[in-house]
């Protein structure tokens, strides 16, 4: 709260062009952050669906019969070759091999991370979207002010 | 100048009226006769110019889309086509292939697939269904044989309107720079009168 009221107190000394400045910066950076929260909602689903898949196919005895995708429109009857380990791709071309609980705690631990990221993000977003909003109440208040004054 | 000295009409001769629905630009030669033909005034001219020129950007816009969306389609059918090339060649072999297929986005399973006559293709709209390997071999090839030919259609298509779009500018800046011209000779006119 105190540094909310010295925030206010700051912004109210500041002139019409550097509130609007100060609005206009702290819009830009809410519009940042939401598309980056957006993004981790969406990597958070990804990861989400790949921890349930990987439940999925640890259920599947081998040699169970599957229709497996080799192109995105074709697919082919084959059985499963081995149901104890997959592969996961870890970024800039890295594939390891993991066993299916290995697998879904790597999930897991992404997941975690990812949530973790997008609270803090929140915390930050929503205090900067407070100080363009006091910025832009601050500055409706000056033109005002300088309306009537003229 | 912007106004052409030649009085030969408002469009050449060889203009093409139009191209799968959309409308050909006219080249105008000669502002004056082109506003006299449409019955048009400067100022309506000019809107009316403007919009055509909308227009063409919103089908240059759906047109670019559709193209997009070939380009991504044909490299997804020749691998298909090559995929069951593959298959075809591994028949009578009795030799078992191991793919590595993808369970979800970054995580791959493996899977044998052994001597198979058929594949099932996905059509689309939750429609799927199982083709031989000449079937979908045949199906596949019409399919790359329709999307190039449908691409080579819509680059011919976007080659005309970029030409419209530019014979459109061009036009408009001719209007624009006859009536500044046109004007300038009022008011010198008026000059020398009060002179």
């Amino acid at each position: 709260m105190a540094t909310s009221a010295g925030s206010w107190k700051g912004l109210e000394r500041m002139s019409v062009e550097q509130l609007k400045a100060v609005k206009e910066q702290g819009d830009l950076e809410v519009n940042l952050l939401q598309e980056s929260l957006s993004n981790i909602r969406t990597a958070t689903t990804r990861l989400e669906i790949a921890s349930s898949a990987l439940n999925d196919l640890s259920l599947r005895p081998q040699g169970n019969q599957i229709l497996v995708p080799l192109t995105a429109s074709l697919y082919v009857p084959a059985t499963l070759h081995d149901s104890q380990h997959v592969l996961v791709d870890v970024g800039t071309g890295y594939f390891i091999q993991k066993t299916m609980p290995q697998g879904k705690h790597y999930c897991d631990r992404k997941i975690n991370l990812l949530k973790s990221n997008f609270d803090q993000l929140l915390e930050v977003a929503s205090k900067k979207k407070n100080v363009a909003d006091e910025a832009g109440v601050i500055l409706q208040a000056k033109l005002k002010q300088l309306e009537s004054s003229s | 100048m912007a106004s052409s000295s030649s009085a030969s009409g408002s469009g050449s001769a060889s203009a093409v009226t139009e191209r799968r629905g959309i409308p050909g630009a006219q080249f105008v030669e000669d502002v004056q006769t082109y506003l006299t033909q449409s019955g048009l005034d400067v100022g309506s001219a000019l809107a009316f110019l403007q919009e055509r020129l909308q227009q063409y950007k919103v089908v240059e816009m759906k047109l670019l889309a559709q193209q997009r969306d070939l380009q991504a389609k044909i490299p997804d059918i020749e691998k298909c086509l090559d995929v069951v090339a593959t298959l075809k060649a591994k028949k009578g072999t009795g030799e078992e292939l191991i793919a590595d297929f993808e369970v979800s986005e970054g995580i791959y399973s493996q899977a044998r697939i052994e001597e198979t006559d058929s594949v099932c293709l996905w059509l689309g709209a939750n429609v799927m269904l199982e083709y031989s390997l000449e079937e979908a071999t045949g199906l596949l090839q019409k399919n790359l044989d329709n999307a190039r030919a449908s691409l080579e259609v819509l680059i011919a298509d976007l080659q005309f309107l970029r030409d419209q779009v530019t014979i459109t500018q061009v036009t408009i800046a001719r209007v624009y720079n006859w009536d500044v011209h046109q004007r300038r000779i009022q008011q010198a006119v008026a000059t020398t009168a009060q002179d």
